[in-house]
């Protein structure tokens, strides 16, 4: 038996993004702003193609043969995304436009009827702007109250902070699976099982770890989830929502129109069934179908294969930005085998500032974010104006992550010597 | 910085990365006739304004900034604050519009200006020009506004 020594997953799907084989300023692009959103594999973009050039018709509306063809192209993509993070019905996955749309829709749906003043929602002081402003406008419309999840010295989820927050008071947790700027991740199953114990609901903002690793909605127990397809090789414009069934039903309708009804009368109306009762009006039927390309897509290469490529890739990132002088990252160390964090790293340099380190980047061709990443009160309490963030993906390499490191070195370096 | 990043220099040049290092116009203004906090909220830089007018109100006898951002952003505060010491209000306002225009690749400042026009190199990197603005926005605001009455209002630069 001779030994192959297999090529990185990266080298055998780089050429499906067409987007990666191009030069800014000259330079290679290294994507790594992953984290902001992902990019598009063929699958995807043909996908989109094939729907505009032979199936686009309006979905549930008519009998004709284009508009069977493109009800069944979206309804099949609902099975696809029902599949891809094990739902046990297919009524529980609801298109949204993104994950903020299906945070909302919960806010709305079920937090405004359901919540009193003096119940408590418990979220962290990690979450995006996106798991955090809804929950605002519900503490401020129901006399709810908001209390957050401290971190631990190792900057992830405080586990025993969080128990002693719960209380029979807590009527929703709600929290984020992949931190999106410290890396850490959630022990989100025992989230769920602890909460559960005071009969408390639980929503997960899967957008960080649904591109990249595999999910189980039914092993979590959430009674919620929502991730974003524009972060998992779909286009922009189409999110999901993952509901219990019994819950998803007991929910009064989010937003009125067509599509969400059974029968209408000029004073009243009754409801679709699930989930079309959550889908008013056309929804993005062609971005719905290329999510379901793009699952069948990360589907056909695994994610559990992707999750075990990005640990190696994490490793080497951490390993590499310990060499350069002044670096802070934030969030966990990945342990040996680059696990335990995502494959993400949110760093300060010293004196020299985010953005002034994303422009010097990019003159290199390297696309990182810069900024407060939409977590700004994550960057308060961790006392940091804003941060550098290289984020990762299946189709990044080692070399992207060399290219990085000098360019990095070179930007401390330049500024290093004025600072001295 | 190698060739390769060699335009760069056009955008950092010496003067600003000295004044980021060691601005000379840190602090507040005393006493405060105008102050003024300006923000860039997408990417979190903020600015605060202090200005000392003279008795008739007309005439800028100070400027001082606090406040965190990149190194355009400050340098071009320090700069500022420089450039606007003794000028007229009327003076200044001009001085806004000039900047604005030079940084859309308009005409440069005066030579007894000149150091402001080191943010030329700014103009042909587009997503920073806001960086560069954010403080002569702030003084507009600053200027424009009767007295100091809202002190706890930002204006936004985007
Ligand atoms: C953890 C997390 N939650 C929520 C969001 C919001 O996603 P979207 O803007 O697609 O709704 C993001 C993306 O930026 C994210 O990283």
């Amino acid at each position: 038996m001779t030994i192959a020594t297999e090529k990185p997953l990266a080298f055998k799907v780089r050429a499906d993004f067409p987007i990666l084989h191009q030069e800014i300023h000259g330079k290679p692009l290294v994507y790594l702003d992953n984290a902001a959103t992902s990019q598009k594999p063929i699958a995807v973009l043909e996908a989109l193609k094939h729907y505009y050039e032979n199936d686009n018709a309006n979905v549930h509306r008519g009998v004709h043969t284009l508009s069977s063809r493109a009800t069944d192209g979206y309804e099949g993509a609902r099975d696809k995304v029902a599949a891809f993070v094990n739902a046990p019905s297919r009524q529980e996955i609801v298109f949204t436009r993104n994950a903020s749309e299906a945070i909302n829709l919960v806010a709305y749906a079920w937090a405004m009827s359901t919540l009193q003043p003096g119940d408590e929602i418990i979220l962290t002081v990690m979450e995006h702007h996106s798991n955090l402003i809804p929950w605002q406008f519900v503490a401020q419309r129901t006399g709810a109250i908001l209390k957050f999840v401290e971190l631990t010295e190792t900057e992830e989820f405080d586990f025993d902070h969080f128990k002693s927050l719960l209380s029979d008071k807590t009527k929703l947790v709600s929290v984020v699976h992949v931190s999106n700027t410290l890396g850490c991740i959630n022990p989100v199953q025992e989230i769920c099982a602890e909460a559960h114990r005071y009969g408390a609901k639980v929503l997960i903002d899967a957008c960080q770890s649904a591109p990249h690793m595999p999910l189980n909605v039914q092993q979590i127990d959430c009674d919620w989830l929502v991730a974003s397809g524009h972060k998992m090789c779909a286009p922009t414009g189409i999110g999901f929502l993952y509901g219990k069934l019994e819950l998803l039903r007991s929910m009064p309708p989010f937003l009125g129109g067509g599509e969400m009804i059974a029968d209408v009368f000029l004073d009243r109306a009754t409801y679709a069934d699930l989930p079309h009762k959550f889908e008013a009006g056309t929804p993005a039927i062609a971005e719905a179908i290329a999510l379901g390309a793009a699952v069948d897509y990360l589907t056909a290469i695994g994610m559990d294969r992707i999750h075990t490529y990005e640990e190696e890739l994490t490793a080497y990132l951490f390993k590499q930005l310990e060499q350069v002088p002044t670096i802070r990252t934030y969030g966990p160390k990945p342990n040996a085998n680059g696990g335990g964090r995502a494959a993400l790293a949110a760093f300060t340099a010293g004196d020299v500032h985010p953005h002034d380190l994303s422009t010097i980047l990019d003159q290199a061709g390297v696309a990182i974010r810069a900024g407060h990443h939409c977590t700004q009160p994550l960057h308060r309490h961790l006392g940091a104006q804003s941060t550098a963030r290289a984020s990762l993906y299946f189709y990044n390499t080692r070399e992207d992550i060399d290219v990085f490191i000098a360019a990095l070195k070179e930007a401390v370096d330049f500024f290093g010597s004025i600072f001295g | 910085m190698t060739s390769s990043l060699g335009n760069l220099r056009d955008l950092y040049q010496q003067v600003i990365l000295e004044r980021y290092k060691k601005p000379r116009h840190r602090g507040k203004a005393d006493p405060v006739s105008r102050y003024q906090k300006g923000h860039n909220p997408s990417c979190g830089d903020t600015i605060e304004l202090t200005l000392r007018l003279n008795q008739a109100g007309d005439r800028i006898e100070e400027v001082k900034f606090e406040g965190e951002g990149c190194a355009i952003a400050m340098a071009s505060a320090d700069l500022m604050a420089e450039a606007l010491t003794g000028r007229n209000v009327d003076e200044a306002l001009q001085m806004v519009q000039r900047f604005q225009d030079m940084m859309k690749g308009g005409v440069e400042f005066p030579s007894e200006f000149r150091k402001l026009n080191v943010m030329q190199g700014v103009s042909q990197f587009p997503v920073r020009i806001k960086c560069a603005t954010l403080t002569w926005h702030t003084l507009k605001a600053a200027l424009e506004a009767a007295s100091s009455e809202k002190l706890e209002e930002f204006v936004s630069n985007e």
